[in-house]
């Protein structure tokens, strides 16, 4: 165990991770720390593990509630005002006047149309740190999601889910896991299909065959948004 | 069935997602907490409710990078807390050098321990750390505790011992392998 060459102080790296965790590392020794961290998992264990220890430190520190205002001014800066509540009142009517004449307009046209007005669907889902690149696809004409690996390792002993997250209210919903070898080919239902246009589809990492929960468990590795795009 | 833990991993996992929903429910169950600690930290309300907004933006952005390593999700929580009130303690502090209230051995009476177990998730390691802290030299485990709890630097703990900064950390760096060691067996 090898502390940062320059330097005669004792406990090497180990010291150093509590140094790291307590904010004690002057600059210079801070970044190559940092640079060890990355690469050293013993060395990534110990920082959690004196997180974890020094947390104590605050287990007799009182709850205080904080005022409202504080999640109010959250939740406008990660996420932008709130929509107006008129929109949210008049949207429902107006889906209703859109399905209605698009109903009355494929009663006029009988059986001629079939559902190929709607648009494919892309996402790119890429994990640069894992030089995973994959493409989510849905075709409407067949009802079905896909998902392609262009690059990137699939650890052999994980796997990797695909989550579908309708809209941010509410909870993602599994619909598969990408396959090893081939083209992931999904067959969605027609409640899923029809949450598709704009949904945001999130790839996680989880143990064998998908999380053991039904909610994600693992890392996130990446978040696209389904979205028409021009033929490639 | 499930445990809190578990309930607040899963939370954590949605939020990595984008779920809002998720998100209003780690802070109606965790922000009292965090502001408890960023009041302890800061010891100022106007502060404190900064840093427990810069907290809780951490939170949302950083979501997708937390792992479930076999310590208490709230452990990452205290974590990011106590670092968002540290560096606005230490921006506010920029510049002036605090007189620090001196670290005197003969003064110093043992640390009494965490309170009444309010902190189940945590209660091994809690334990483990106060009876690994006894072991050490009174004066050395108030260093530890003034720098994690109010983020005193080797300069202030230089100060406030009147022994030199080369020493200081020396010596620090020497306990924490010794709180190491303890907490390891």
């Amino acid at each position: 165990m090898s502390g940062p060459e320059d330097t005669d102080l004792p406990g090497g790296w180990e010291a150093a991770a509590a140094e790291y965790v307590l904010g004690l590392l002057p600059e210079d020794e801070l970044r190559a720390f940092e640079s060890q961290l990355v690469q050293d998992q013993a060395l990534q264990q110990d920082v959690e593990a004196w997180e974890a220890y020094f947390a104590a430190f605050t287990d007799d520190i009182e709850e205080v509630a904080p005022p409202p205002q504080i999640l109010r001014r959250t939740e406008a800066q990660l996420f932008g005002k709130p929509r107006a509540p008129l929109w949210q009142q008049i949207l429902p009517y107006f889906l209703g006047a859109v399905a209605a004449a698009a109903i009355a307009w494929m009663a006029m046209f009988g059986g001629l149309l079939q559902s190929s007005d709607e648009p494919d669907l892309w996402a790119d889902l890429e994990t640069p740190s894992r030089g995973l690149v994959m493409l989510a696809h849905y075709a409407p004409d067949s009802q079905t999601f896909m998902v392609r690996r262009d690059a990137g390792d699939y650890p052999a002993d994980r796997s990797f889910e695909i989550w579908l997250i309708a809209d941010p209210e509410s909870p993602p919903v599994s619909i598969g896991l990408v396959d090893r070898e081939q083209l992931t080919e999904i067959p969605v239902s027609d409640e899923i299909a029809a949450q598709l246009p704009g949904a945001t589809v999130a790839i996680s990492e989880e143990p064998l065959g998908g999380s053991p929960t039904g909610v994600a468990t693992g890392p996130v590795l990446s978040l696209g948004q389904l979205e028409p795009r021009e033929e490639l | 069935m499930t445990t809190p833990q578990a309930e607040i991993e899963d939370l954590i996992a949605r939020i990595a997602m984008g779920d809002r929903a998720a998100f209003r429910s780690l802070y109606d169950r965790t922000a009292a907490k965090l502001f408890g600690v960023c009041l302890r930290v800061l010891n100022d309300r106007a502060l404190a409710e900064e840093a427990l907004q810069d907290v809780y933006c951490k939170i949302w952005a950083r979501a997708g990078q937390y792992r479930v390593n076999g310590f208490s999700p709230m452990t990452w929580l205290i974590t990011l807390a106590r670092n968002a009130a540290i560096d606005r303690r230490r921006k506010r502090d920029a510049g002036e050098r605090r007189k620090q209230d001196p670290i005197d051995a003969a003064e110093m009476i043992a640390d009494p321990g965490p309170g009444p177990a309010q902190q189940l998730q945590s209660r091994a390691e809690a334990e483990a750390l106060f009876g690994c802290m006894a072991e050490l030299p009174p004066e050395r485990a108030e260093m530890v505790r003034r720098a994690y709890l109010e983020g005193a630097t080797y300069n202030e703990l230089s100060d406030a011992t009147g022994v030199k900064l080369n020493t200081v950390r020396t010596w620090l760096r020497r306990s924490l392998m010794q709180l190491r060691e303890c907490l390891s067996r």
